[in-house]
Parts: structure tokens; C-alpha cells; sequence
């Protein structure tokens, strides 16, 4: 009897460690339902430069801001100007710069790293 | 000749011949499976993962609306359909996406979004994209397409200028005579026509092998009859074309049109008459024989008032 319960007790310990790598990291649990505020911030930002691309569209700082607030976001101007540096500084699409530029810029926020991302105009 | 007493002995396979195991097989499956259980138990239910990484698919539908009006805003304002196409394909949306865009924008006109700040821009923004891959939904009827406040204009009824009569013989007294000069003041009212004196009023994308990738571009009078000499002007990111509508024969002396490439986006409009249209853009499509061909377009221009 004895030697039944160990050997139980030993397959136990090690299924239970197999479900919790299947559960924790194989198959973990995908959520539906989520709201915007727990997008990944990989697509926050992408929807954040849509967002400041439909600004740059429209002049609507307001609706940008609606916009954004449902990221969770408390302050958006910080917000939008961190992530305009961000990009700056990760030196990504000089477009989605230009928008995220104009947005902050549109809600009050500028920095001298954005000099270089104003259009130039033609003589 | 074996004896009884040793056919009677177990055979050698017998479990009484074999070692004993240290462990039992049976107990450690057992105890596997119970594990399993419930470490799945634990992993799932009792401390599931934490959400940090939800990607579009995983929002609700409130989530889903915001992201596809997002996306919707930024092909209003690059015209790259490819990377709108995309973003909502990271949606995983159950059949058409461009469809599920027109569903969308139909519930948000419905539910009010339109007085929300920005609103009727983005409803429009879906509406311009879904229509112009040849989908359609409900917001057309729930907000008109020329809906937005169009600038209010005093009309001046001038009437016709006419010419000043031929001199008759009768004397007229001359200025020196009376010491008033004349000064004829005849004056005719501008004539000039303001913006919006004619709008689109029909504005359709359609798949025909005979007649791929073209903007073809009617201007009727407020009777519907056609009106030739007119001018429209093609715009896109490089460029504009004028073109004038009457000089192609037999396709009418309301007509004229314009060769599309593929993949660019345009907009026509009268210039000086009219607002720019939306934006056209031809891409690969089959008409109703089947045949591969690339989307066209059709546009009415009508006086507005």
C-alpha cells in the first residue's frame, strides 16, 4: 500500500507540473472581452497614431481626445507627447511621427526634437 | 516425461518469478493524470495568466468599434487601403470585414455616436470606405449623404442682362445743354458661379472588363439632361488632369472620362463648382461574366440648387 501512495503521490507532483507549464504557458487562458485600456502596447500605439492620423485629417483635438481616453489613459497630452518622443527616438516611420507631432502639438505639448519632423515648404 | 509436480510449478513469466518494481505503474499514471488536472485547475482557473498582451480580436465590442473607427480615421487621412484591409483583419472578424465595417458604422449612427465630438466624421469616414469597395449598410439611411452643413449663399436673381436699345432719332438733350452729365450706369450683377454650384450626386464604383479602371463622369442640368463643355478636374498625390465632357463621340455630350492607375487614389471635382469628391481608387475585381478586371467608377455632377 505503501509503495502505491508514493509512487501516486510522485506522477501527481509531476502531472501537476506538466498542466501548470500546458496551462501557464502553452495554452494559457485568451481573454475576450478585453477592454481597449488592456490592449497590448504594441497596438495602443498603433491605434494612438490612427488616432493622431485622423487629427491630422480633421483638426479635432477633442475627438482625439475622446478617442484616446479609452486607452485608460489619464493624461493624454503627456500621453501623446511621450509616445511622439518615443517614436523619435526609435526613429520609426517618419509619417506616424508627423502625426503623433501634430496631435501633441494640437494639445499643447512641444519639444525642439520635433523641429526636424515639421514639413518644409517649397520656395 | 516431466511429473505432475513440475507441470504443476508456474510458468517462468509469471509475476511471482519477477522482481518487484520499486514503484507502481498503475499509481504513477494515475497520479499523472490527477496532476494534469489539476494543474490545469490551477493554471486556468485559480491564477490564470495575467492579461498584459490583448491584441484587437480580444476586445469587446465596444473596444472593436473604437479600434475600426481608428483605423477608419487613418485611411481618411492616407488612402493606403492595404494597411487599413490589415488592421482589420487583426480583428479576426467573422466573415467580410469591409461588411463588418458598414455593420459597425450603421449601430454607431444609430446609437447617437454622431453628436459624440468628432463623430459624424468618423461615421462618414466608414461610410466613404465601405462604399467605395462597393459595400452597403444602414448609416446611409440614418445620416444623409450631404448632410454636413453646406455655406449658406444669398442668392441674387439678376435678371437677364439685356442690350441697351438703338439710338433712335429723337434728339436728347447733350449734358452741355443741361449741364448734368449723363453717366450711364448700367450694371450687371456678377455672374459668377459659387462654390457648390454643383454637387455629386451620384458617385458609384462598378466592375466591367470592357471598361477597366476609369473614372467616367456625367454633368446633367437640374432636368437631368446633359450638359456638355464642362470642365472636371482629376486630382491625386502627384497630379491633376482636366478633362472636358462632350468630346468623346457616341458616349454622349454629357461625358468624360479618365484612365485610372491602379493602386492610386483620386478625387474629381469641378473645378471652382464643385467639392472634391471622395476618394477613388481602382483595384482588382470581377464583373458579372466573371472576367478579371479592375474596379471603375462612375460620377454625376448636378447643379445644386
Amino acid at each position: 500500500m505503501l509503495r502505491f501512495l508514493v509512487s501516486l503521490a510522485l506522477g501527481a507532483v509531476v502531472g501537476l507540473m506538466v498542466g501548470l507549464y500546458l496551462g501557464w504557458v502553452q495554452f494559457p487562458l485568451e481573454y475576450i472581452n478585453s477592454p481597449m485600456s488592456a490592449l497590448d502596447p504594441k497596438y495602443s500605439d498603433e491605434y494612438s497614431v490612427m488616432v493622431a492620423q485622423g487629427f491630422q485629417a480633421d483638426a479635432d483635438a477633442v475627438g482625439a481626445v475622446q478617442r484616446l481616453r479609452v486607452l485608460g489613459v489619464e493624461n493624454v497630452p503627456e500621453y501623446v507627447f511621450q509616445q511622439a518622443e518615443r517614436y523619435i527616438t526609435n526613429s520609426r516611420s517618419p509619417l506616424e511621427i508627423q502625426a503623433l507631432i501634430a496631435l501633441s502639438e494640437g494639445l499643447g505639448r512641444s519639444s525642439p526634437l520635433f523641429d526636424q519632423y515639421r514639413p518644409v515648404g517649397v520656395p | 516425461m516431466t511429473t505432475p509436480e513440475v507441470s504443476a510449478r508456474p510458468p517462468r513469466s509469471s509475476r511471482y518469478y519477477r522482481p518487484r518494481r520499486p514503484i507502481s505503474i498503475v499509481a504513477v499514471i494515475l497520479g499523472i493524470i490527477a496532476g494534469i488536472a489539476g494543474g490545469l485547475y490551477v493554471a486556468w482557473g485559480v491564477a490564470p495568466v495575467e492579461e498584459v498582451d490583448t491584441a484587437p480580436w480580444q476586445l469587446n465590442a465596444q473596444g472593436q468599434a473604437d479600434y475600426i473607427v481608428a483605423v477608419m480615421l487613418a485611411y481618411s487621412q492616407d488612402s493606403d487601403l492595404n494597411k487599413a484591409v490589415t488592421r482589420l483583419l487583426e480583428l479576426k472578424l467573422e466573415g467580410d470585414p469591409i461588411q463588418h465595417v458598414a455593420e459597425v458604422a450603421c449601430n454607431l449612427a444609430r446609437a447617437g455616436y454622431v453628436a459624440e465630438p468628432g463623430g459624424d466624421r468618423a461615421i462618414r469616414a466608414m461610410m466613404n470606405f465601405y462604399q467605395l469597395q462597393g459595400r452597403v449598410g444602414c448609416a446611409e439611411q440614418v445620416m444623409p449623404v450631404n448632410a454636413q452643413p453646406s455655406p449658406t449663399f444669398d442668392l441674387l436673381i439678376a435678371s437677364t442682362p439685356t442690350l441697351p436699345p438703338p439710338p433712335t432719332k429723337t434728339a436728347t438733350p447733350d449734358g452741355f445743354s443741361t449741364g448734368v452729365t449723363p453717366t450711364p450706369t448700367v450694371r450687371v450683377a456678377p455672374t459668377i458661379a459659387p462654390q457648390q454650384a454643383f454637387t455629386i450626386v451620384r458617385l458609384e464604383r462598378f466592375c466591367d472588363a470592357d471598361f477597366p479602371g476609369i473614372i467616367e463622369l456625367y454633368v446633367h442640368d437640374t432636368g437631368g439632361a446633359p450638359l456638355p463643355g464642362q470642365r472636371a478636374r482629376v486630382r491625386w498625390n502627384e497630379g491633376e488632369s482636366l478633362f472636358i465632357t462632350g468630346v468623346k463621340p457616341g458616349r454622349g455630350a454629357d461625358y468624360g472620362d479618365f484612365d485610372m492607375t491602379p493602386d492610386i487614389s483620386y478625387t474629381v471635382d469641378m473645378p471652382g463648382l464643385s467639392d472634391p469628391s471622395d476618394v477613388m481608387i481602382s483595384s482588382g475585381c470581377f464583373d458579372a461574366t466573371g472576367a478579371q478586371t479592375r474596379s471603375s467608377y462612375r460620377v454625376v455632377f448636378r447643379p445644386a440648387f
